[in-house]
């Protein structure tokens, strides 16, 4: 009745706490505050109840065990908390604990929770059922309540969970055990393979090292427990087989549910028959399964592996292609303009000045001969805009020399002084000696035009990426930095230039890094994957 | 004067021979790519090589090359180097062994035959004649360099002017101001750049060469 009484209390208050405990804030004043202070230690009260109820401890009187409990709850609560889950544990053992006493003969009858307890099926099963939930929730509070050990669980779990780690599964490593079990059985005391070779502590040291190896090697690699179940559950399938169609030749008192020890009787035989065929069938299924996992499992690790980087790669070499194009097409447009409106105009203005003249050129010579000069004016323009024109899809210099002498020229032609620090050993391939030539001439124009620097710096350098030959570059670097001392603040997210300059480095793998702290000065590094070719052999 | 012509183009080609057959120079011999151009120079000896940067074979810079190889060989042998484009990079590189004799201008200068020809005749006489638009880049420059940001703007100009290879006369029609006053500017540059007494030709190649290194 007291146990009952304690019990619903305690219910009742965990039921309240959790009701509240999601509302934070501070904690309330008065009894209520009390009760959600102590909180899950209060669940101490009944499984210290319960433990002296079963303990046979004196009826109707208050027991020491409650009396600690109720201690520990005022006066400790968060040790009375970490207390509880180890407590249903242990009230859980000693459930399958008292089921076994029963089974050997214990005809004394106990009050285990709900549970009468009592010598045979309908004393002992319910306990059985009973310790089982008592695990379950022992567990349960275990990891609820983070007590000393749940990090353990938790981590031992998680790794048994992990189903990426091989292709093996948790139950096919899981077969060791029966393996085990036979094995302990086999070379338990009076048995050892039907010999009786070993006994007592002998045969207690090897059933432990049995046990402790399968525990371990469960835990530590699933891979290996499954080719060892696989290999056990062939050997002792085969040998169950040996029993029943050797037997008395090949010895056997005990395999597995069949015990030949005092029985000449043929019966026996065919469930080992029957044992041994179950564990081959087993072990035929499994042994497959390991051996791929062995020989081919790495590599369909890696192969999975390696086809998530080709998708990734697809995709930015699909969205770096688009924008390319696009980036080309632009480009052309821009061209088209310009010659239509420039170039091409301007032709039609000298055609138009030299038929004047022809036409004046009888009658007023003079007249014909200023258009004339007109006429060159104009083609001595369109000369110069297609200069500018051809400069802007490909300089000069970059064609005849190569992308140092390319950003020297620039240097040159900057209308601020450039410290050059270039150091390439070779040629750049074209495509990428214009993206980097373009992106650094917009940087020394952003210097000069917004930074307002006074000086520049430009550093052009490559160098060789060990273990080279990935997916781009062919194991080198190409490193341009512009250093200036102007005012600083660019950033590549605001205005076209720079995100231009990116986009233009993206198509060749390329990076573009600006630090631009606001007062200077701007550093911005382009580095682009490439490798060098010989340099030009005419060149001088 | 006796003249060599190189140019991969024919159309250009044969309107440079006509245009200064027309003007009495005397054409020695006109070539389409830089390995016969080396050979014409070191056979011909001309008065003036007028080469074009881009030949055959390479269609690079091969005609520049060719013609500092050529210098290399006859130091002083005048080379006017005509060009789509001009770059500084490359007027330096003609302007580097300060024997003068050096002309690099944009192939449309060919439109005014008068200053054409006269460029042609300073570069046959030794002197430094760059194109205005290499001038011009310059000009804009904010020069580090302490000579020759000494100069004054004036003396900035006439030093323009001279490497645009115009005489002291030329110089005086264009500013505006008497020859005399030329002179004196020119005195105050030659001082200003270090550039000790010697041949007034020589000292204008190594002002433009200064300038061109600020």
């Amino acid at each position: 009745m007291l146990f009952a009484i304690v019990l619903l209390l305690t219910i009742g208050c965990i039921a309240f706490i959790l009701a509240r405990e999601g509302q934070g804030g501070p904690r309330p004043n008065g009894l209520r505050g009390y009760i959600r202070a102590r909180g899950w230690g209060l669940l101490l009260l009944p499984v210290a109840m319960a433990a002296a109820v079963m303990a046979g401890g004196a009826h109707g009187l208050i027991p020491a065990e409650l009396g600690i409990a109720v201690l520990a709850v005022v006066f400790a609560p968060k040790l009375a908390a970490k207390l509880v889950p180890y407590g249903v544990l242990g009230l859980a053992v000693f459930g399958v604990m008292l089921a076994k006493t029963y089974r050997d003969g214990n005809t004394s009858k106990v009050q285990y929770l709900f549970v009468h307890a009592g010598p045979g099926a309908w004393g002992s099963r319910p306990v059985l059922a009973e310790a089982g939930v008592l695990f379950a929730v022992g567990l349960w509070l275990l990891l609820r309540l983070d007590a000393p050990g749940a990090g353990l669980f938790r981590a031992l779990a998680a790794r048994w969970l992990d189903r990426r780690r091989g292709g093996i599964s948790a139950a096919q490593a899981l077969l060791l055990v029966p393996v085990a079990g036979l094995a302990m059985q086999l070379l338990g005391p009076g048995n050892w393979f039907g010999i009786g070779a070993v006994d007592g502590l002998d045969a207690a040291v090897i059933d432990l090292a049995v046990a402790t190896a399968a525990v371990v090697l469960i835990f530590r690699s699933r891979a290996w427990a499954a080719t060892l179940a696989a290999a056990g559950l062939l050997v002792l399938g085969t040998y169950g087989w040996l029993i029943a169609v050797f037997w008395p030749a090949v010895p056997g008192f005990e395999y597995g549910f069949s015990d030949l020890a005092n029985s000449s009787t043929p019966t026996p035989l065919w469930t080992d028959a029957l044992e041994g065929s179950l564990l081959l069938a087993l072990g035929l299924w499994l042994a497959p399964r390991v051996m791929r996992h062995h020989l081919v499992g790495p590599h369909d690790l890696e192969l999975a592996a390696r086809a998530q980087q080709l998708t990734k790669r697809v995709q930015t070499l699909t969205k770096t292609r688009y924008d390319a194009v696009d980036t080309a097409a632009a480009e052309l447009r821009r061209i088209e303009r310009d010659l239509h409106d420039g170039a091409q105009a301007r032709l039609v203005a000298v055609g138009m000045s030299l038929q004047a003249a022809e036409r004046l050129f009888p009658t007023s010579p003079e007249a014909a001969l200023a258009l004339v000069a007109e006429a060159k004016e104009s083609s001595s323009r369109a000369l110069a805009e297609l200069r500018d024109l051809v400069r802007g899809i490909y300089p000069p210099v970059l064609a005849d020399r190569g992308l140092a002498d390319a950003i020297r020229a620039l240097a040159l032609d900057a209308p601020l002084p450039v410290e050059l620090d270039i150091d390439l050993h070779g040629e750049v391939e074209l495509p990428v000696a214009s993206a980097v030539y373009f992106s650094v001439a917009e940087v020394l124009a952003n210097a000069e035009k917004h930074a307002r620097a006074r000086s520049v710096r430009i550093q052009l350098s490559h160098t060789l990426l060990a273990g080279g030959g990935g997916l781009a570059g062919g194991g080198g670097m190409l490193r341009a930095q512009v250093t200036d001392d102007g005012w600083g603040g660019a950033d590549p997210a605001q205005g076209t230039g720079l995100a231009g300059v990116e986009r233009r480095l993206v198509a060749f793998d390329g990076i573009l890094a600006v630090n631009s702290p606001p007062g200077g000065p701007t550093i911005v590094v382009i580095e682009v994957p490439c490798a060098l070719s010989s340099p030009k052999t005419s060149s001088c | 004067m006796r003249i060599v012509i190189a140019e991969d183009l024919f159309l250009l080609r044969e309107g440079l021979v006509r245009l200064l057959s027309a003007h009495g120079f005397e054409i020695a011999a006109a070539v389409a790519s830089a390995p016969e151009l080396l050979q014409a120079l070191v056979e011909q000896r001309p008065d003036v090589a007028i080469v074009d940067v881009r030949l055959p074979p390479t269609h690079t810079d091969d005609g520049l090359r060719a013609a500092l190889q050529a210098r290399a060989r006859i130091p002083g042998l005048p080379v006017l180097i005509l060009s789509q484009y001009v770059e500084q990079l490359y007027a330096r590189e003609l302007l580097a062994d300060q024997a003068g004799g050096v002309g690099y201008l944009l192939k449309d200068r060919v439109f005014n035959d008068e200053a054409f020809t006269a460029a042609i005749r300073t570069v046959a006489a030794g002197g430094t004649v760059l194109d205005p638009e290499v001038v011009g880049k310059l000009m804009t420059r904010r020069s580090r360099d302490e000579p020759v940001a000494r100069l004054t703007p004036r003396e900035r100009e006439v030093l323009a002017l001279m490497a645009e290879g115009r005489s002291n006369v030329a110089i005086a029609q264009r500013l505006f101001i008497t020859e005399k006053a030329v002179s004196k500017h020119a005195a105050g540059i030659f001082a200003k750049l270090d550039l000790a007494l010697s041949d007034d030709d020589n000292r204008r190649v190594l002002a433009v060469l200064a300038y061109l290194g600020s």
